[in-house]
């Protein structure tokens, strides 16, 4: 059983599985930075992958399509912002409303612009292509574990990298970190601490729209009501395990899609549907706790007076 | 007199964002080329025209009033409880259970079916309450992706174990059922129980040592702490209770709606409960008028779509707009002082640091 | 003399009802070192706070280099050259010193930072006026002093001629308070305009070139050098003559109430970790505990008061043992405990007087689990009353209340607590002089009650003028412990350095 779970084809299921959920969390990430919980990660990325298939469907453009579920996301993400620093909107509370508002919209348009209830998928739908590389399909290793993904799923990896250089090595991350931890010390430095809340909120969105636009056309090449199904949780769940830094955040992702995709591999065995499908959200759940536990742990050793210093 | 006037700006208030969402609203209803006004008058007859309408009206606003309640008390402590859904489906799946396989008189059997509908949904809340409590683990996170949880445990159980064999998944018919009042509606005397439970939440928050403790647990831990009441204790507590009002919305649906438990029955009924609750920032007198909004809303979605061509889904999408205005702190606030501490009142940023 | 660099005409600033600065002046000129001086709240930072942009003014010209300025931000504040060190630190704990002072004005190829001329930079200040600092340590690392050093580097190398200090000796010894003297000497010598905000008036008749003093928000005069002695200034300072000095009876300590043995607690730095401390209590005195904020002091009382978990040791408390009891328990043992931050401890800001009041008498004030509200009522009016909290209705929000009148909420629930040991964490910080004297002559009357008594202060005019016995923390240690007709300012300044009193000190 283990033999036939534990294949090489696990490797790109897993990355397949974790993309969706990588995206959603670079977008926790960042407004994390500035010391805001990005709650509204869900309703940003289902807004961006209704718009995804909206206008790869009426265009025949995946890269247009793209671009316009970016641009929704970020417009999501600006309610979320005018809310929270202009209008004094409390994060959680905001943020439940625009994932509120993403269902009931999307569901709206959905009907009145695409004419469907439930589900919208076309022929003519123009996904994210994926790259096929021929000097790899000699080798069955390889060809199985990087061949035939999706352009997204190799830019994914990119943005981490991107996002670690912006955060750690940039003035800007310097600026936004110290905005995150320390809004006064920021203020006084002459920062604009607004306008650096503003353009993390709005990076979060481009990348939230561009998560939901790859799972509408790169994970899967349809659109369904509530399709995000707590993807963008899972995403801050991963903000939280790696304590908004990307490459952490990247390994935390990586589990849950582990978790997804050997559930899937569990369904021939007799493994109950529901039982499959609740299982990323009981791991999520478990790491995420865990993760916690043990960072409480470390914090409390290391403000133990019997340890360090040399002192026993 | 000060605080009348507080008050009346808060409503007022609530009335200009109200107004607002559905301008939006209106706008959206025009660009699909249908006449707003049209709408919102068949929503409203939707809601009340007959007694039936009324009726549905009433059932809606029933679980609504439990899950608003729910979400309201956890708040008060500080908690964010967005699991009151799973709460609802667990709470409904052990009152079936409890109403399908325990053989008991009706006097004894309903009062059986609340207290486990109850008791497995201050357990469910337990779990996200301890996490936050101790580690804390952020609940807003935890509570949801529970529900995904809840939602698929239930979906399994009433497709496999419990399934009835019909071409829905749901269980079998419970023996006991709550009486429907305004029949052909599905309101019930779960009304009354809701009612009630309010009635008790308002009291307890404003007259007992408890309420008193979730209050000042839910302001400010620390101090609560300093004076010697156990912050992690309360918060649990509270969110226990919030559990618990969610078990027992889940069991009235059953027992008084369906009279057995349906597949994904309970989907939106913990959100929309959050949405009443977090519009008149969790004020617990306030919050039964919102929920009886949102209940009116709903059934008169129904008829909208019915007699016009606009989705019901619009109205979702309007009450959606009404919490993101409502959140919205310093919007119509009316209030200048209020506005003015956004600028340095040396006082207020001490007390948030 | 020269013309001022800087000159503030009618100043007025409102906080809501607060008027903060009701039409104050203040002019600076090139090279000198200009006191603003006046008691807690007189409107002293709030004054410079507008100077620097960190609060818009109602009213009033300011004008800096003879050019009018119209609304003033941090960021213009910093390109016309004026800096200020704030009395809380301005720095992130979480980043380097280096990052921290480079904060806003990063030295960068393209987007890129660039480190290696942002730390060339750095050094050079370091050399020209003698600064130490470790810049590749994260700031919650170092030391108070070090961490004011830092804030002077980071506000020149951003070009400022002014600078601004707002009460910079309130956190330091008297021995560190004399290095950073040198080193504001170096910046005048250099052509460096300081403003020194304080209400020290030893420290501040030795640097200044002239002194304003400010009262309730407007100035009440300017004098220089010569024209001040302490009588006048103090005069001018408070409106009358005012004699802090309680009088002291003498004690007779009776049997130890609080006894800590060898405790061990976890610290949230390194220096303020409690490493093996012992002490004890006795009743009918006050035991002073003086040291630098931050050497273990809060460490202390939160574990003494179930705030904080012990690692090691034992507490008691009358007899009982109270080690990592719920600060419940150990407020059943007989602790009554004015905590250090009023705001965050001591009060809940969003609920009324009377709620407040009752806090920690809740089992009193409650009958088969309901608030008996007339009976709380009665009682927050009645201590309203005695302890003359203003405005006097216990229905009002503790948000509405002064500093003063708030922390008199504090004393009057914690004292009529009827307890027999009394921990008093900074009972005075941030109030106004007449609340002091009735916080301070409470302390003592509490103390001829037969209670023990525990303050800690970071001020030592209230540690000598209050306790029987000092005793001085230094990095989660007690260095020195002496009744206090043996103390002085200056000995107890060289044990909270971590000094000892045979002769060498400084044993960092």
């Amino acid at each position: 059983m283990l033999g036939r779970i534990f294949t090489p084809s696990l490797i790109y299921a897993t990355i397949r599985s974790a993309t969706p959920i990588l995206y959603a969390a670079l977008c926790a990430s960042i407004t994390q930075q500035a010391n805001i919980l990005n709650i509204g990660t869900e309703g940003i990325m289902l807004m961006g992958a209704f718009f995804g298939v909206a206008v790869s469907y009426l265009t025949g453009s995946w890269l247009l399509a793209v671009l316009v579920a970016m641009a929704s996301g970020a417009a999501m993400a600006m309610i979320i912002a005018v809310g929270h620093i202009k209008y004094q909107a409390d994060n959680c509370a905001i943020g439940m409303g625009v994932n509120l508002f993403a269902v009931a919209m999307t569901k709206f348009l959905l009907n009145s612009v695409l004419g469907k209830n439930g589900t919208f998928t076309d022929p003519n739908l123009a996904g994210i292509p994926k790259l096929h590389f021929g000097f790899l399909s000699g080798d069955g290793f390889l060809n199985t574990v990087l061949n035939d993904w999706s352009i997204t799923e190799w830019f994914v990896i990119a943005l981490v990298l991107l996002i670690s250089f912006l955060f750690y090595k940039t003035a800007w991350g310097l600026r936004l970190r110290a905005v995150g931890r320390m809004q006064q010390a920021a203020q006084t430095a002459g920062i604009n601490v607004n306008s650096m809340k503003y353009q993390a909120i709005l990076i979060a969105g481009l990348i939230g729209g561009l998560a939901g636009a790859h799972l509408s056309l790169g994970y899967s090449k349809m659109f369904t009501e509530s399709m995000t199904n707590g993807r963008g949780f899972m995403g801050v769940a991963a903000m939280y395990f790696g304590a908004a830094n990307p490459l952490l955040t990247a390994v935390g992702c990586l589990v849950f899609g582990l978790a997804d995709s050997v559930g899937a591999r569990l369904q021939p065995f007799g493994v109950p549907s529901q039982v499959i499908l609740l299982m990323p959200y009981v791991v999520t759940v478990t790491v995420l706790a865990i993760s916690l536990i043990i960072d409480k742990k470390r914090r409390d050793a290391r403000k133990s007076s019997l340890v360090s210093a040399g002192v026993k | 007199m000060k605080r009348f006037s507080g008050s009346l700006k808060g409503v007022l208030r609530i009335l200009l964002i109200l107004l607002m969402a559905m301008g939006v609203g209106a706008l959206i209803i025009l660009l699909i080329g249908e006449n707003p006004l049209e709408a919102y008058g068949a929503l409203l007859r939707g809601a009340f025209n007959g007694k039936r309408n009324f009726g549905t009206t009433l059932a809606n606003f029933t679980p609504l009033l439990l899950t608003s309640f729910a979400f309201a008390i956890a708040s008060k402590a500080g908690a964010f409880n967005v699991g009151v859904e799973g709460e609802v489906f667990l709470g409904g799946i052990v009152a079936a259970w409890i109403g399908i396989n325990v053989h008991a008189p009706a006097a004894v059997l309903i009062p059986l079916c609340f207290l486990g509908a109850a008791l497995v949904g201050a357990l469910w809340a337990f779990l996200p309450g301890a996490l936050k409590a101790y580690w804390n683990v952020n609940e807003v996170c935890v509570t949801i992706l529970m529900n995904y949880v809840a939602q698929f445990i239930t979906s399994y159980l009433v497709s496999g174990p419990m399934s009835a064999g019909k071409a829905n998944a749901q269980s079998d018919y419970v023996q006991v059922t709550l009486t429907q009042f305004m029949k052909p509606s599905s309101v019930n005397t779960g009304l009354f129980v809701a009612i009630v439970i309010a009635a008790v939440m308002i009291w307890m928050l404003s007259r007992t040592s408890f309420g008193y403790k979730v209050r000042m647990v839910g302001t400010n831990a620390a101090f609560a702490e300093y004076t010697g009441i156990s912050p992690r204790r309360v918060l649990i507590q509270a969110m226990m209770v919030s559990g618990a009002i969610g078990g027992v919305a889940g069991c009235i649906e059953v027992l008084g709606v369906h009279g057995y438990f349906l597949n994904n029955f309970a989907t939106g009924l913990g959100s929309n409960g959050m949405l009443a609750a977090l519009i008149v920032k969790c004020d617990l007198r306030t919050v039964p008028i919102i929920a009886l909004f949102l209940g009116v809303l709903k059934s008169g979605a129904m008829g909208m779509q019915q007699s016009t061509g606009v989705p019901k889904s619009i109205v979702d999408t309007i009450t959606a707009l009404f919490i993101i205005f409502a959140t919205m702190e310093t919007l119509f606030s009316f209030n200048r002082a209020n506005r003015r501490q956004k600028r340095g009142n040396p006082d207020s940023k001490e007390v948030k640091k | 003399m020269n013309s001022p660099i800087i000159e503030m005409r009618s100043i007025v600033k409102n906080f809501g009802d607060v008027k903060a600065v009701r039409g104050a002046s203040f002019d600076l000129r090139q090279g000198e070192i200009h006191s603003l001086i006046g008691e807690n709240g007189a409107g002293k930072s709030t004054m410079m706070k507008l100077l620097y942009g960190m609060y818009d003014r109602d009213g009033g010209d300011i004008s800096v280099g003879g050019a009018q300025m119209g609304r003033i931000t941090p960021k213009l504040a910093i390109e016309k050259g004026v800096g200020m060190v704030h009395q809380e630190f301005m720095l992130v704990p979480e980043l380097t010193v280096l990052e921290n002072i480079i904060l806003g004005f990063e030295p960068r190829k393209g987007m890129v930072l660039d480190l290696p001329k942002a730390r060339a930079m750095v050094q050079r200040y370091i050399d020209q006026y003698d600064m130490d600092v470790q810049m590749n340590k994260r700031v919650n690392q170092i030391s108070v002093g070090e961490a004011q050093r830092v804030e002077i580097i980071k506000i020149l190398s951003r070009g400022a001629n002014v600078l601004i200090l707002d009460e910079p000796t309130a956190v330091l010894t008297p021995q560190e308070a004399s290095h950073l003297f040198e080193i504001l000497e170096n910046l005048r010598r250099d052509g460096k305009s300081i403003v020194f905000i304080s209400h020290r008036l030893n420290e501040v008749m030795e640097i200044s070139d002239r002194v304003t003093v400010m009262r309730r928000g407007e100035t009440i005069g300017t004098l220089s050098r010569g024209e001040w002695d302490y009588g006048k200034l103090a005069r001018m300072m408070i409106g009358r003559e005012v004699f802090l000095n309680v009088d002291k009876k003498a004690s007779e300590p009776g049997k130890p109430v609080l006894q800590v043995e060898h405790l061990w607690t976890s610290g949230e730095k390194e220096i303020s970790k409690i490493r093996d401390l012992s002490m004890e209590v006795r009743a009918g005195e006050i035991v002073g505990i003086a040291g630098i904020d931050g050497n273990g002091q809060s460490e202390l009382i939160e574990a003494i008061t179930g705030l904080r978990r012990v690692e090691k040791g034992r507490i008691l408390l009358d007899g009982t043992d109270v080690t990592n009891g719920s600060p419940e328990a150990v407020r059943r043992a007989g602790l009554a405990h004015i905590p250090e931050d009023r705001n965050l401890r001591g009060l809940n800001r969003s609920m009324s007087i009377e709620d407040n009041m009752v806090a920690t008498k809740l089992r009193e004030f409650t009958k088969g689990g309901m608030m008996d509200r007339s009976a709380i009522r009665r009682y927050a009016e009645e201590l309203v009353q005695r302890y003359d909290v203003r405005p006097g209705n216990p229905q009002m929000p503790t948000s509405s209340l002064s500093g003063g009148n708030a922390q008199k909420v504090v004393v009057a629930r914690e004292v009529e607590m009827g307890a027999k040991l009394l921990v008093a964490s900074q009972p005075t910080r941030g109030v106004d002089i007449g609340a002091i004297e009735s916080i301070e002559a409470i302390l003592e009357e509490v103390k001829a009650q037969g209670v023990a008594v525990l303050l800690v202060s970071a001020d030592l005019r209230e540690i000598l003028s209050l306790s029987d016995r000092i005793l001085v923390m230094y990095e989660g240690r007690i260095t020195g412990s002496m009744p206090v007709d043996e103390a002085n300012e200056n000995t107890l300044g060289i044990l909270m350095m971590g000094g000892s009193l045979e002769g060498k000190e400084e044993a960092r």
